[in-house]
């Protein structure tokens, strides 16, 4: 049985090109990310993996996770790996030396798109690879132990950032890496999250058909590090979509389109309530906090709006 | 096979090299001195005289980095870079090495800051002695057009599956125009087979490369890596010995020059050994017995033949262009150790 | 010296009760040391770290303990996957969390070493609320070896648990308490292999670069055994939707000939979210 039939009225394929027996924490929401990514990239695709959880937990020597062609190197050059593989199949299949054309894709976490990977990125972007980039956002450095990355959101604790009787915790607002992505006016970015898995398997569909690069950044709840119990791993990422924290939305060409919209946010405190280490958190900072995301969910309801009216 | 001599500057030679190698694709990013080789690789590209795919990348960090992903799919692949540009990419040339891409890369020897300064020095070459590629250096532009053509022959031959570092004194060879004899295409493409990796990314045949090493298991492959490296050498001889009937011209992994019954040898590595043999010329002149070794082969380090190089001589000078900062002596002279009893 | 090795598993606290060992032990005047083996498993995955203890000379060994004095088992489960006796000194001790009593366990394990029994998951649950059994596992080690006194333990649990400190301590001293100790058995029949080691290929099997060539071989991989809790389905209640399947890190949520779907033991690491996000309830997390 290739396929089975579930409520929601859609097929989806039951090869796993992310096979069981790795070693992910339970409950790991990178991990149920990456498999459903796989599914949607399918056989025909090169991955370029950057160092972190996604890398260690996959590949303990002499065994692999991975059905489908997989590289890892270092942290910080995802991007520009798949350059290179992009650039190598594009020249091997000029000179009838390679007969697929697999569709590249690089893997990375919030560490390495957002602060060390960030270089690579930016370059591979501008030189317009044929790549799907996608970014695994966990919210910090999860692999060595839960330490603060730009992509932490403001208030949270970490082993870096640890609230403390003179700190909130995280400090900084989370870097906006799709709007970065966005500036680079390549054609396709997305923001996704496994809680909504059509949602995401649609993207990286679409992405699949992309000519130059695509962004998609994946929100990926992490137990561990977010100290929430394992089973609730869903539920947040749907909490982090429901109360604006996280939306889902798509900018093709540069248009925005909001795909999960909800007419009332649920206050952020719903989402904060569950994880451990928002809970040094007080209604001051919640208040803060609640006005900056209905602030910027406003925002960018504002510009998938404007394409609306335009078409 | 051999063409006539043409006079053409040390970068150009080793551009035209890579261009006869049929090389499929260059990641570079500029610094000087290695600027000439991949302006003029980018020319022989857009003007279709080569059919390769240029990355122009945004560091090089990235360079090697996407040199890593070309040559994994199969790509015969090759860079170039200088002093902090190696140091940049420093961690990427181990990966190189550890995970057995056969890259050719140049390196225009330049020290390293600080103070800036664009000039020769072996201090750029001596920071990476250790990362696991063969290297080998160039003491003119007829060399390095030679030992960059062989490097691509040596790192993808099957045995040996390793990263080549081919060295160039910066501005001495890389910027100095001089007579270079070039070779027909038929020849290099005798000489130089296609590349094929064995196991190369591709959804057909899927493998995972890079995985991550438990301790057990990463001694057992650094264990075979060394096997790998040191048993490079009796291919590089091979393919050195193929060249000659080629070209006429034979290497050597450790080359004398009067140093059969010198009583004082000089040990140089790079362009400067051509200086020294002025300076032998006219010592030997005056009835004195010097000689001079020249180490081609830098890694795997050539113990044996050094040994019978240096052969019966009383004093050793070593004049390296590198300083190990608080060590007794520079690197070429720690080797030293090895063959002298 | 005296060395140990504890087995645990990821998030459980092993390293923590060796910490805080070691911090008793040198309150003590004695010399000390804890470390923990780092591996590539996360939470739930069986993990190892060391402890040695020196009553009057600084401690120099810097590598892990393979012939320990002392083995401390925190999760019962561990017992059946593995070999928590490998390499375990003949005058030895073997202190183990477990609900079975002495004789029992000893029907199950033999050897030559002495035996310790708490069962610690049922003091922790007690004492602290919460079934995490690292501190209440030193009350036993402390009582089974006299390593350190109970009292040395007190500071340094205080200390590290700040506000949750008072159930610890007292689950600790419950525990010591409670620990049973045996004799050993003398001589006994060798234990049936539990365990199959892994066998990693030599420098001479890797090929070049150590590339995989054979897709998808964590297969072999069990995870199955980081569970401490294990899905059941209500196919009353099922009604097919597929939900699990789609939600599962692990995918080894698979579709039975009937329509019903279960769990791939092997894999199944027991995260609760296929119950979680079934929506008619049909599937309930049930105890190993």
């Amino acid at each position: 049985m290739e396929t089975l039939a579930v409520y929601v009225p859609r097929l989806i394929t039951t090869k796993e090109y992310f096979a069981p027996g790795h070693r992910a924490c339970m409950g790991c929401g990178e991990a149920l990310a990456v498999r459903l990514v796989c599914k949607a990239l399918g056989r025909n695709v090169i991955i370029a993996n950057a160092t972190g959880c996604m890398e260690i937990v996959s590949s303990p020597l002499p065994y692999t996770s991975w059905e489908v062609p997989w590289i890892h190197t270092l942290f910080e050059n995802a991007a520009a790996v798949a350059s290179g593989i992009e650039a190598g199949i594009k020249v091997l299949r000029r000179k009838g030396k390679y007969s697929k054309k697999p569709k590249v894709v690089a893997m990375a976490g919030d560490g390495g798109t957002a602060d060390i990977g960030f270089q690579a990125l930016s370059g591979a972007f501008e030189r317009g690879h044929e790549f799907i980039y996608i970014c695994f956002d966990n919210e910090a450095y999860m692999n060595t132990g839960i330490q603060r990355s730009s992509a932490t959101p403001f208030g949270a604790s970490t082993t870096t950032s640890p609230a403390g009787k003179v700190s909130i915790g995280q400090a900084t607002w989370k870097k906006n890496m799709p709007a970065i992505a966005v500036a680079h006016d390549i054609p396709y970015v997305a923001t996704a999250c496994p809680s909504y898995p059509f949602d995401l398997m649609n993207k990286i569909s679409k992405a699949i058909k992309i000519e130059g690069p695509a962004y998609i950044h994946i929100l990926s709840v992490c137990p561990t590090g977010w100290r929430l119990p394992a089973d609730l791993t869903i539920r947040a990422g749907r909490l982090a979509v429901e109360t604006g924290i996280f939306p889902l939305y798509e900018v093709e060409e540069g248009k925005y389109v909001l795909n999960v919209d909800f007419p009332r946010l649920r206050p952020v405190e719903d989402y904060f309530k569950l994880q451990g280490r928002f809970r040094h958190l007080t209604q001051e900072v919640i208040a803060q906090i609640q006005e900056r995301v209905t602030a910027e969910y406003t925002r960018l309801r504002e510009k998938a709006a404007r394409v609306r009216d335009n078409e | 096979m051999v063409k006539k001599m043409i006079g053409i500057e040390g970068s150009f030679a080793i551009a035209e090299a890579v261009k006869l190698a049929r090389v499929d694709a260059v990641a570079a990013y500029p610094i000087t001195p290695q600027t000439h080789i991949v302006e003029r690789l980018a020319e022989f590209v857009a003007n279709g005289e080569l059919d390769a795919e240029y990355i122009p990348v945004e560091s090089e960090h990235s360079a090697m980095s996407a040199c890593l992903g070309t040559s994994a799919v199969g790509a015969r692949t090759f860079t170039a870079t200088a002093s902090q540009g190696l140091e940049l990419m420093h961690e990427v040339l181990y990966v190189a090495s550890s995970m057995r891409l056969p890259i050719v890369m140049t390196l225009a020897n330049r020290a390293i800051s600080a103070p800036l300064s664009i000039w020769t020095d072996h201090c750029d070459a001596m920071a990476v002695r250790d990362c696991g590629w063969i290297q080998i250096f160039a003491e003119n532009a007829q060399q390095a057009f030679d030992l960059v053509l062989c490097a691509f022959r040596i790192a993808e031959t099957p045995a040996v599956f390793l990263p080549v570092m081919v060295h160039i004194d910066g501005f001495y060879i890389s910027h100095t125009i001089e007579p270079v004899q070039l070779l027909e295409q038929e020849a290099v493409d005798s000489f130089i087979p296609e590349y094929r990796h064995p196991y190369p990314l591709d959804p057909d045949r899927p493998v995972t490369m890079g995985a991550f090493g438990p301790p057990p298991i990463y001694t057992e492959a650094k264990k075979a890596q060394e096997v790998a490296l040191r048993a490079s050498k009796a291919v590089i001889l091979e393919v050195w010995q193929e060249f000659s009937l080629l070209s006429g011209r034979h290497y050597s992994p450790v080359e004398g020059y009067e140093a059969g019954d010198a009583d004082v040898l000089f040990l140089i590595m790079g362009s400067f050994s051509e200086t020294a043999m002025v300076a032998i010329d006219r010592m030997r002149a005056k009835g004195q017995k010097v000689g001079l070794v020249r180490l081609r082969l830098w890694r795997p380090f050539p113990v044996q033949e050094l040994r019978q190089t240096v052969g019966k001589a009383w004093v050793i000078i070593v004049l390296d262009r590198a300083i190990s900062f608080g060590g007794r002596d520079p690197s070429v002279l720690k080797s030293r150790r090895r063959f002298i009893p | 010296m005296i060395e140990i090795r504890w087995h645990g598993r990821g998030g459980q606290g092993a390293v923590t009760s060796a910490e805080l060992l070691a911090l008793a032990a040198i309150s003590e005047g004695k010399f000390a040391q804890a470390f923990p083996s780092f591996g590539p498993e996360r939470r739930g995955a069986p993990v190892l770290v060391f402890n040695r203890v020196s009553p009057n000379s600084p401690i120099r060994a810097r590598v892990s303990v393979a012939h320990p004095d002392i083995v401390i088992v925190l999760d019962p489960g561990l017992l059946y996957i593995t070999d928590v006796t490998s390499g375990l000194k003949e005058d030895g001790i073997l202190v183990l969390n477990t609900p079975k009593s002495l004789v029992e366990i000893r029907s199950e394990l033999s050897g030559p070493w002495r035996l310790a029994v708490v069962n610690a998951t049922s003091i922790a649950r007690e004492m602290i609320g919460v079934p995490i059994v690292n501190t209440t596992m030193l009350g036993a080690l402390a009582r089974a070896t006299r390593i350190v006194e109970l009292d040395s333990l007190t500071e340094p649990i205080l200390e590290r648990f700040g506000a949750r400190a008072r159930g610890n301590v007292d689950a600790c001293r419950k525990a010591y308490e409670e620990t049973e100790t045996g004799e050993p058995a003398g001589i006994v029949p060798k234990r049936p292999k539990i365990f199959e080691g892994e066998e990693l290929p030599t420098w001479q099997e890797l090929l070049p670069g150590c590339v995989l060539t054979k897709p998808g071989s964590a297969r072999q991989y069990r995870t199955g055994d980081w569970r401490s809790e294990r899905p059941v389905w209500d196919h009353q209640r099922c009604i097919k939707c597929g939900i699990c399947y789609l939600f599962c890190p692990e995918g080894c949520v698979k579709q039975t000939k009937e329509g019903y779907f279960e769990a791939d033991l092997y894999y199944c690491k027991g995260c609760g979210i296929c119950a979680r996000e079934c929506w008619t309830e049909a599937i309930k997390m049930v105890e190993e």
